[in-house]
């Protein structure tokens, strides 16, 4: 079949996926096209075709998840970390009891609070060993906290390591860690081992002593009558399979439930607290805007020397060549001299208007009337028509008034270069201590705020200057359009 | 015969300005190229006496000019060089000095609009002499530990220290401050006794031994 499938017609299809016109994957899909569209003209590499088999119902989607679950990849290493959780809360519980115990009686001394200080250390060591584990068999990512970084000194780093909060949490997870391991451990051994022994009952023992299968647990407590081996019969081994099979087909999801919990408990326990994660964002935006200024200044510093003063140099030297020839009246040339002072009248106006677009760059002067008069400027230099509504009831402090500017600017010129648009819209209006900025236009969509290709790297730029005040953007930019992209900005930095 | 001269400057406008001034002045231009690379390339075919090298160029617009002119300096004996920058950094100085000061010169680009004399400092470094920015001087005496000597000058010694730093002739310094060519000499004798430092003879050896003890 060639060309683009309608929508919702089923069948086989060959797919091949390209990428900047390599292809990198091919394979046969079947199932029903869910929706096609081609991207706009002038742009064939975003055709997006949109794959999936929709299942007739909900309860076949739920009967499906039932059988395949017990064959994922994911049950198992689920079922894994459960099984290593127990001894694993055993090591850590007979660490923090033995060293906290020694650590206590020995107090009165100074080796006490040294002991005391290694079980905080080791504590949050065996913590770290659960949360890599979590993340490899559960592919749950705990962020880390903050690595333990002691003050100088024997006593510094005694200090240090008995204040250290991680470390303490990291205990308190050992502790609460171990009556769940060993009832999560009992649950799903039990069950996995009910679910073993039922479906393999036919081969179990003979003779008088066939159908005692060594079931205990969940299967032990309900006592079916007939695992007992008094209800003989052929209906007594096919009964006891499929009991195993209900096992087998329950079992991870108490699992999955035991490993959940630990989860959240490793969350709360073990990654770093909402203040660190905080001053982690901060640090990060500080980073990015010292970076971003020291940019901006080597590019004026640029913009200087290779533009305004060459121009004036030269054009320095053109009058100075000028004024030497004026000065020799015997060998006076005027058409030379009128050349010369022609060149440096048309530099010094090419001068004048680099300057003047650097100084805009630098700080649009219209800022200095207030946001609403700035944009109102940007709305009517713009290539595109655009309509401009401003509802600002509170002057937001002059940092947040020049991004909120070159926001609109960039935007806007991002619009004009990529969005083959006809029509574009800029709103700004206040929302309690919030300012929302929001640009808006009719053309080919397909912008994305995670830079792929120069042609978006503006827009991440945006992005990252508006989190450094706190800010957000956000960008839907769906192929074939509309693009519209919201930033919000705190009215104070 | 004319000098010949060998122009690299990534300034277009500026490039097509020195251009036009050198041809003016009867100098012949062998060469206009906008990268180090560039004029290497020229320098091995047109065997200029003198290139006029901006120091901040393409690739990476920190100091390749400078890099090529000190290349240059070590495979063509032959060649003056005089540097060119809207920036007059000591260190730069230093480095262009480091083995001689015959046939060097490092201006600011603003010495331009003077056009005869950007034109006789060209001259001059082509023919052997040395050429500095007094802003250079002015740099080194401000950061000079040897403020105390400096300031036991007088202030016509130190006009003239200033423009003997710049590479001028006894004759050039009494043309400028309206002196006699004694009294000049009567000077700088006296500039190097306070400094400590023996007479030299010819004009860039004694460059080289004033900025020496300057920037000490």
């Amino acid at each position: 079949m060639t060309g683009w499938p309608d929508s919702r017609s089923a069948g086989t299809y060959l797919c091949l996926m390209r990428e900047s016109g390599r292809r990198i994957q091919s394979r046969r899909v079947e199932g029903t096209v869910v929706s096609s569209q081609v991207g706009a003209p002038g742009r064939p590499e975003r055709m997006v075709i949109t794959w999936g088999s929709e299942p007739n119902s909900r309860l076949e989607a739920f009967a499906r998840m039932i059988i395949e679950t017990p064959f994922t990849r994911r049950t198992w290493s689920e079922l894994l970390f459960l099984l290593v959780g127990l001894p694993i809360a055993f090591l850590g519980i007979a660490f923090v009891g033995i060293t906290m115990t020694a650590g206590v009686v020995l107090a009165i001394t100074f080796i006490g609070f040294a002991i005391i200080a290694l079980a905080v250390r080791g504590a949050r060591g065996i913590g770290g060993m659960q949360r890599r584990m979590a993340g490899a068999l559960l592919g749950d990512t705990i962020g880390e906290p903050e690595p333990f970084s002691p003050r100088p000194g024997y006593l510094g780093w005694l200090q240090s390591a008995l204040r250290d909060r991680t470390g303490w949490k990291a205990m308190a997870y050992l502790v609460v860690k171990v009556p769940l391991a060993i009832v999560a451990f009992l649950t799903a051994v039990s069950l996995w081992w009910d679910a073993f022994a039922c479906l393999t009952y036919p081969l179990w023992g003979s003779g008088g002593h066939r159908g005692v299968a060594p079931v205990w647990g969940a299967v032990q407590l309900l006592r079916p009558d007939y695992l007992s081996p008094d209800s003989g019969g052929g209906l007594v081994g096919f009964a006891t399979v499929i009991t195993g099979a209900v096992f087998f087909f329950a079992a991870p999801w108490p699992v999955r439930f035991f490993d959940f919990l630990d989860r959240l408990l490793m969350h709360a326990l073990l990654a770093p607290d909402a203040m660190t994660v905080r001053v982690r964002t901060l640090e990060h935006a500080r980073a990015q805007t010292v970076d971003a200024s020291a940019a901006t200044l080597r590019r004026i510093e640029r913009d200087l020397h290779d533009g305004t003063q060459a121009q004036l140099v030269a054009l320095a030297m053109r009058l100075g060549l000028a004024k030497e020839k004026l000065a020799d009246p015997e060998h006076l040339d005027l058409d030379q001299v009128r050349d010369l002072v022609n060149h440096a009248h048309r530099g010094a106006k090419e001068a004048i208007l680099e300057l003047r677009d650097l100084a805009r760059g630098i700080h649009p002067p219209a800022l200095d009337v207030g946001l609403e008069g700035a944009l109102a400027t940007l709305a009517a230099r713009s290539t595109i028509p655009a309509e401009l509504a401003v509802h600002v009831d509170e002057r937001p402090s002059p940092a947040i008034e020049a991004i909120a500017y070159f926001c609109v600017a960039e935007l806007m010129a991002n619009v004009a270069q990529h969005a083959y648009a006809s029509r574009a819209s800029i709103s700004c209006a206040q929302q309690g201590r919030w300012l929302r900025l929001v640009v808006r236009d009719d053309g080919v969509g397909g912008a994305h705020a995670i830079s792929t290709g120069s042609s978006s790297s503006g827009l991440s730029g945006l992005a990252e200057r508006v989190q450094a005040v706190d800010g957000h953007l956000e960008v839907t930019s769906p192929p074939r359009g509309p693009t519209v992209v919201t930033v919000d900005l705190p009215l104070r930095a | 015969m004319s000098l010949r001269v060998a122009i690299a400057e990534d300034s277009a406008i500026l490039r097509d300005g020195l251009v036009q001034l050198l041809i003016d002045r009867g100098f012949e231009v062998t060469d206009a190229v906008a990268d180090a690379q560039a004029l290497r390339r020229s320098v091995e075919r047109e065997c200029p006496d003198v290139a006029v090298v901006d120091i901040r160029m393409p690739p990476s617009f920190t100091d390749e000019g400078l890099r090529m002119a000190i290349d240059l300096r070590r495979q063509f004996k032959g060649l003056a060089i005089l540097m060119f920058s809207q920036y007059i950094e000591t260190r730069y100085a230093e480095e262009l000095l480091a083995d001689d000061a015959a046939g060097i010169g490092y201006l600011l680009k603003d010495r331009v609009a003077d056009v005869s004399q950007f034109v006789e400092a060209l001259t001059r470094v082509a023919s052997g002499g040395t050429a500095l920015d007094p802003e250079v001087v002015t740099q080194l005496m401000g950061a000079s530990r040897h403020r105390d000597s400096i300031s036991m000058l007088t202030a016509r010694e130190r006009d003239v220290l200033s423009l003997m730093a710049e590479g001028r002739t006894n004759t050039a310094i009494a043309d400028s401050l309206c002196v006699s060519e004694g009294a000049v000499e009567k000077h700088v004798t006296n500039i190097f006794s306070k400094f400590d430092l023996p007479v030299s003879q010819s004009d860039h050896r004694r460059v080289l031994a004033v900025l020496r003890y300057l920037d000490t």
